[in-house]
């Protein structure tokens, strides 16, 4: 497996937007590209599709410098958000399409056509017209005409925002047993970090055209690098504090907190920095609360439940909690974080 | 970043963005150029201002002026207050028919003004239908219509023109328009007077104040109609501006003309897109309109079916008598059935009054509408395609700008700029591309912009680019558009009559100038029979423009082929 498959390197300027990227993606990968609308994602999935041109840089697919390629001679596979299925062919005409331009011979064409209806389990809807089909057909149909001509690469721009929850629940499953079944190299766009925890071998978090994180889901859930990955991928309590090493660990001072200790790692920064704990590592506490404040929301949630706790005019803490629970609104309670759960993160610039 | 790859170079700049501006910008030197050198006459001469001085205090001035302003008034009233009733059962409920209907109604809109001046003369004209049934209805009491040939008549024919596609577009807004609001303002104890005055009517007013705009403007404008029914007495701008330089050869005098006219235009405009803008606002989400129950509502049936015979009456029975009088002896409607009138095309007479034979006008109609139909969908298209993946700009409103311009202006200076080395019939094809582009263009770049980038996007990372690109989705997509479009433009120049009339210099002889020159020779028996191969030929049109533009149609852009 080549680590270094796909290689980017791209500058693209917008009035009011600007891109850079540097990212490689390996070979057989499920990379997923997660950050909000307007970040860059389509833009990046655009430039290595070849559909726009970078400003400045490169993109290597396999060892071949793509970035003079025309977009029609690239092999590159591309389900849209909206999937954009030709309206004036058939399912297996949309299918077919791809096959055809490369100009395969007919039994080949049909063959193939075939296999990939079976594949997607869509035989039946062949000779339908794309119009007439549900939004978890035409996904499907998306992805065998993507596949069909089997491209080097398959990218997948939000390809699940159209469907209800369930579907898209399941069509993502199926998805993930496709890619792994057949190996193909992925990039996949998503706006929702439940979808890209789930799917992902790696995953970058992007904000405002720059990539602020790379790493596998637990990587990147669990120690994020920047504030925005941290409240991005989750919920997070971010709270200002200073740390200082001590040969005991490393000793956290919340902002209006009581001091606690973190053990030792390599990489812990020093001076100010935030402290990132998660809702569901805060816990109720009566001993040496980190935190004392008067609770002000609670929802139930079925599992459990959403609190909130005012600890000061600034700062309001998140509390995810399990079932059995015995305080009230209004009532002062204590909050301390489970051990090796928080986080410390660099302020950012 | 710059540097962490060893392969890191700068890449090349877009190379295509200038293709979007010089082409449009190139378009509009060839559009524009003619009307600046049409207001270059109007202006430029030392002697210009004391004579345009003069012309604006003179009583001919101030006399054509209330004439345009009145029937235009008039004409913009009538076809509104005629289209809403109309417009409240085809916007409000189901009924079988209703779609075959809506397409007939804006048959009259898409027809040339020769050919409804000739329904008017054949239904209305002193030996008309009209009169022929109140002479049986009235025996020796000689009640009768004599007022096509003045102000009423030519009210009257616009309102014929424009009462069908008003009808269309007020029904259309009026679907748009979610029932669910009428019922929120019943619960919040409204009466049906109340809410049609405090909801429905302010959610059509836009609609309502865009259509009369439309109408104005284009009875404003109207040329052919007022030439043949206004004689002398009655003259619109564009009538007196055709009189001044073909009849009377004074240029300059018609150049100040054409400059006013343009003047007053300008605020005629600024108030229709105004309007439009208003009009194009949201009406809230609209729902499945209800079925029309005979049971229920027997009152409105009968009601309704007396507006549609009415309209019908006054709308199809025109035109069906110019098909019907094509097959009596002499064009009269007590003669008997025969086919002289057709063979009658074919005698010197017809010759005579036309200028040339049968054939020749045929054909230099349809090479003419061929060439003009296929250039302008070529040029539409290629510019459409070029600014595919742009928001709709003030460039595309620049390109527009030709509907708001007198053609007797444009069809004139191009005669001043380029008569004395281009053959007339170059000149007409060139206006005529002029007079069509706006329409082609909107109908070619919303369809374009309607199947968008994506489906092209995803074509290409198929392994699709260039003509294959092209020919397997491009062209596929835009078929009926391109149809839509090719159609139009034929139609358009078939209908014209005012620029063959200035730049054909008698030379080029067209359907619609054979049929005018047959009206005006009292030639009616050819006239009725030309007329009714035209109507064919103009239907066969208007199906293909009807079938081909679901997104933009003609009349929702107010173009009629004037």
């Amino acid at each position: 497996m080549k680590q270094d498959f796909l290689q980017i390197e791209v500058g693209k300027n917008y009035p009011e937007f600007q891109l850079e990227v540097r990212l490689t993606v390996a070979e057989g990968e499920f990379f997923s590209l997660v950050g909000p609308s307007g970040c860059g994602k389509t833009t990046l999935l655009r430039l290595i599709s070849g559909l726009a041109r970078p400003d400045t840089g490169r993109i290597i697919l396999d060892g071949r410098d793509l970035t003079n390629v025309p977009v029609a001679e690239r092999n590159i596979g591309f389900v849209f958000q909206d999937y954009a299925l030709f309206p004036h062919l058939t399912v297996a005409g949309n299918i077919e399409y791809g096959l055809k331009i490369r100009r395969l011979p007919v039994n080949q064409r049909r063959e193939r056509t075939r296999a990939m209806l079976s594949l997607f389990e869509i035989e039946e809807l062949a000779d339908r017209r794309v119009q007439d089909l549900s939004g978890g057909e035409r996904q499907r149909v998306a992805l065998a005409r993507a596949l069909a001509p089997e491209p080097f690469l398959l990218l997948l721009d939000e390809p699940f925002a159209a469907l209800d929850y369930g579907l898209r629940r399941r069509l993502r499953r199926e998805l993930k047993e496709l890619q792994g079944q057949l190996g193909f190299t992925t990039i996949f766009v998503t706006h929702q970090q439940e979808e890209a925890l789930a799917l992902s071998g790696r995953l970058a978090v992007m904000a405002a055209g720059r990539i602020l994180q790379v790493g596998t889901a637990t990587e990147v859930y669990n120690h994020p690098s920047h504030p925005f990955v941290a409240t991005f991928l989750g919920d997070a309590n971010l709270i200002t504090c200073t740390v200082q090493r001590t040969p005991e660990g490393i000793l956290v001072q919340p902002a209006g907190g009581r001091q606690f200790l973190l053990p030792s790692t390599r990489e812990e920064p020093s001076g100010s920095c935030l402290l990132m704990v998660r809702p569901e590592d805060v816990v109720f506490t009566h001993q040496d609360p980190v935190y004392t404040g008067e609770l002000v929301t609670l929802e139930y949630l079925g599992y459990g439940f959403a609190a909130e706790v005012k600890v000061d005019a600034n700062l309001l803490l998140k509390v995810l909690t399990g079932k059995e629970f015995h305080h009230t609104l209004g009532e002062k309670v204590g909050l301390a974080f489970r051990p090796r759960s928080a986080k410390l993160i660099p302020l950012a610039d | 970043m710059k540097g962490h790859f060893p392969w890191h170079r700068p890449s090349r700049p877009n190379r295509l963005g200038w293709l979007n501006y010089i082409f449009p910008l190139l378009l509009l030197f060839f559009f524009f150029l003619p009307v600046l050198v049409a207001l270059g006459e109007a202006f430029l001469p030392v002697e210009a201002w004391p004579g345009l001085l003069a012309f604006l205090r003179s009583r001919q001035f101030r006399k054509v002026l209330v004439f345009t302003t009145t029937e235009a008034f008039w004409s913009a009233l009538l076809s509104l207050a005629l289209a809403l009733p109309g417009a409240y059962f085809f916007g409000r409920y189901r009924f079988p028919g209703k779609r075959l209907l809506k397409s007939m109604m804006v048959l009259p809109f898409m027809l040339p003004a020769i050919l409804v001046v000739l329904a008017m003369v054949v239904f209305y004209g002193q030996n008309g239908v009209l009169n022929s049934c109140l002479a049986l209805l009235f025996p020796g009491r000689k009640v009768s219509f004599t007022g096509l040939y003045g102000f009423n008549g030519i009210v009257l024919t616009h309102v014929f023109y424009n009462f069908g596609f008003c009808l269309r577009m007020l029904s259309e807004r009026w679907e748009r328009i979610s029932p669910q609001l009428e019922e929120a303002s019943a619960v919040l104890g409204a009466g049906r007077l109340t809410t049609w005055c405090r909801v429905i009517l302010p959610l059509l007013a836009p609609t309502i104040g865009y259509l009369g705009a439309l109408v104005f403007l284009y009875s404003f404008l109207s040329f052919t109609v007022v030439l043949v029914l206004g004689g002398y007495l009655y003259q619109t701008f564009e009538v007196l501006i055709y009189i001044e330089y073909n009849n009377k050869l004074r240029f300059q005098q018609a150049a100040q003309l054409a400059a006013v006219q343009m003047l007053i235009l300008a605020v005629i405009l600024t108030f229709q897109r105004w309007t439009q803008h208003l009009a194009d606002r949201p009406t809230g989400a609209a729902s499945p309109l209800p079925q029309w129950r005979l049971k229920k509502q027997r009152a409105g049936w009968i009601f309704f079916l007396f507006y549609l015979g009415g309209s019908l009456f006054f709308f199809f029975l025109p035109l069906f008598f110019v098909l019907l009088r094509s097959f009596k002896e002499r064009g009269r409607p007590e003669g008997g059935w025969t086919l002289a009138n057709y063979r009658a095309l074919w005698e010197p007479a017809f010759r005579f009054a036309v200028g040339t034979d049968l054939e020749t006008v045929i054909g230099t109609s349809l090479l003419l509408a061929l060439t003009v139909g296929l250039a302008t969908t070529v040029l539409a298209y290629l510019l459409a395609r070029a600014r595919r993946g742009l928001p709709w700009g003030r460039l595309d409103l620049w390109l527009q700008l030709p509907m708001g311009v007198s053609f007797l202006t444009f069809a004139f200076g191009l005669l001043r700029l380029a008569g004395g080395f281009l053959p007339p019939v170059v000149l007409i094809i060139w206006a005529q591309i002029f007079l069509a582009f706006p329409l082609v263009y909107s109908l070619l770049r919303t369809a374009c912009r309607e199947w968008g980038e994506e489906l092209l996007a995803a074509a290409q990372t198929l392994g699709a680019a260039g003509w294959e690109l092209f020919r397997t989705v491009e062209f596929p997509l835009l078929r009926k558009a391109l149809t839509s479009a090719f159609a139009y433009g034929v139609a358009l120049s078939l209908g014209d009559l005012s620029a063959v009339l200035v730049l054909g210099q008698g030379k080029v002889i067209t359907l619609s100038v054979a049929v005018y020159r047959l009206i005006g020779h009292y030639h009616f028996p050819q006239a009725v029979a030309l007329g009714t191969l035209f109507i064919l030929l103009a239907v066969l049109l208007f199906t293909l423009v009807e079938q081909g533009a679901a997104g933009e149609e003609p009349w929702k852009r107010g173009e009629g082929s004037r």
